[in-house]
């Protein structure tokens, strides 16, 4: 594990990324770029080391996390089944089609100022929105991959005289696999994203608020240690993801090509 | 077919004037018209064609994967519905037939886990695993297995059911040369150990004179059975000596004469 983590560190990529931000000090420093909120790397660091310290970096991410991994917890098992069941049961998927396209078609953003009409400045309202955001994913990946399976794996099953409650459960679920983790990504990203922007626009807590409220005093170190640390929450979230359905599912994720 | 016969032919596959049909781009076509075939118990049935002649369409019907349009097709006496008890396929894209995301062990399990105990699966994986040659590699995926090697878990998997026929399309097509003569061997000495039916569709010669007790050539179109050839060669046989016998190569003449790829002199 450690041999392969060590595979994927592109030094050219860290360089670059490493080369833009002494570009970024520099040209802030010597005034080239910039304005009075514009702070460079070292200054956004000395930010985060005093939200940091104050402990409010902390209250603010676990309020966040726990909302948004809520929020998905919920989408994932939802998802997982709906979509099973709309990719299993021909009559359901046309009856319900229309309906899931025209509600996946909304943004989902617009659904903020409804859920806080009717849950309030809460967390409630904000898990709900992020089960909302993490859910059409999930739903359609898992659709597509259990109509993915290969005719012959269909065969297999019928000539192996398998139920048909084993067919569902060792043949389709896990040839849907590799389609349910990717659905589950994009839906946990959608779920992280629209828990921030809940907190923006609606219950005034965790990083989505902090952000505005840095803003908004003026203190654009903080506000740029706070936006550092939604993308490394990110980035983070999509690596624990990854990591378990690696260990989880190792050879359906090998199959599926994943060298990522 | 006497009287004598029944209690063999009660447990082998009959098909009676079968026709079959399949739905193409310009509508339905005649794939077979007029097969009767008969296979006992314990048979070794090859079933020879050009490509396009519909072998692996009679072999799916055998298994109970097609319909017919017509006439009947039976195994131990019962219309063939579904894929019957007992009767169990492999097919040639080894690739596609196992289960990517299950150990080698896994895959052949497959078929009899949750329909006998834990400790009887067990043996009967063993088992398997041991006739063709991979338990060493029972913890293995099939990914990192070499083809010849991921066509054996597929006849493994089919062993483990103990099935009493094995209908085999094309299953070492895919193969290279030397690989196959080695599964070739391999099924010989399955077959023998346990006495199963063999129905095995191919479109090489050699390999169906070689492994046969009977060859069955299916030609015109739509397709029926233009020769049935009765291969008496002592078994078991040998990739080198059989080959080499004169029995052999004349059964081979004949064989190839049947398909119409003869040097043009008819027998």
């Amino acid at each position: 594990m450690a041999e392969r983590l060590l595979h994927r560190v592109n030094p050219l990529g860290i360089a670059t990324f490493v080369g833009f931000l002494l570009l970024w000090e520099l040209g802030v420093r010597s005034g080239a770029v910039g304005s009075t909120y514009l702070p460079p790397p070292s200054r956004v660091l000395v930010g985060l080391k005093e939200i940091s310290a104050s402990g409010e970096l902390w209250t603010n991410l676990q309020h966040t996390l726990v909302s948004a991994l809520t929020g998905w917890v919920g989408a994932a098992v939802v998802g997982v089944a709906l979509g099973m069941a709309l990719g299993l049961f021909r009559p359901l998927w046309t009856y319900s089609m229309a309906s899931i396209e025209v509600v996946r078609a909304l943004p989902i953003v617009a659904f903020v100022p409804v859920a806080v009409l009717l849950l309030g400045f809460t967390s409630k309202m904000e898990i709900a929105i992020a089960f909302i955001a993490a859910l059409w994913p999930i739903v359609l990946n898992t659709f597509a991959g259990v109509r993915a399976i290969g005719p012959r794996t269909v065969e297999v099953g019928r000539v192996l005289r398998l139920s048909r409650r084993d067919q569902i459960w060792k043949l389709r679920l896990p040839a849907a696999t590799s389609h349910i983790i990717v659905g589950l990504r994009l839906g946990l990203t959608l779920a992280l994203v629209l828990t921030l922007v809940s907190e923006m626009v609606g219950n005034p807590a965790g990083l989505g608020f902090a952000l505005i409220q840095k803003g908004q005093a003026l203190q654009p170190e903080q506000m740029f240690a706070y936006l550092v640390v939604v993308g490394a929450c990110g980035i983070a979230l999509n690596a624990v993801l990854l990591t378990a359905a690696r260990l989880a599912f190792p050879g359906q994720m090998a199959a599926a090509g994943d060298d990522a | 077919m006497t009287q004598v016969d029944a209690p063999t032919e009660a447990r082998g596959l009959e098909c009676r004037d079968l026709q079959i049909t399949l739905v193409g781009a310009h509508g339905p076509v005649d794939i077979l018209k007029g097969v009767d075939l008969s296979v006992r118990a314990g048979e070794f049935v090859s079933i020879l064609g050009t490509s396009g002649a519909g072998k692996t369409t009679l072999l799916r019907v055998l298994a109970g994967l097609q319909k017919a349009a017509g006439g009947t097709a039976e195994f131990a006496g019962k219309p063939i519905q579904g894929p019957p008890p007992g009767v169990v396929t492999v097919f040639q894209d080894y690739s596609h037939s196992l289960l990517p995301w299950r150990t080698v062990r896994r895959n052949v399990a497959l078929g009899i886990e949750g329909k006998v105990s834990t400790a009887q699966r067990d043996s009967q994986v063993d088992e398997a695993l041991a006739m063709v040659g991979l338990g060493g590699s029972a913890n293995e995926y099939p990914y990192r297995l070499s083809g010849g090697m991921q066509q054996r878990v597929q006849i493994a998997r089919a062993l483990a059911m103990k099935p009493s026929v094995l209908l085999m399309d094309e299953p070492f097509g895919a193969l290279d040369a030397m690989t196959k003569q080695s599964l070739q061997d391999q099924l010989q000495q399955v077959q023998a150990l346990t006495g199963m039916t063999v129905v095995f569709v191919t479109h090489d010669v050699e390999e169906a004179v070689y492994l046969s007790d009977r060859v069955l050539v299916l030609t015109g179109r739509p397709a029926k059975f233009g020769h049935l050839i009765d291969v008496r060669l002592e078994r078991p046989r040998n990739q080198i000596s059989t080959k080499e016998q004169p029995e052999y190569l004349a059964l081979r003449h004949r064989v190839y004469e049947a398909l119409g790829l003869g040097d043009g002199e008819h027998g």
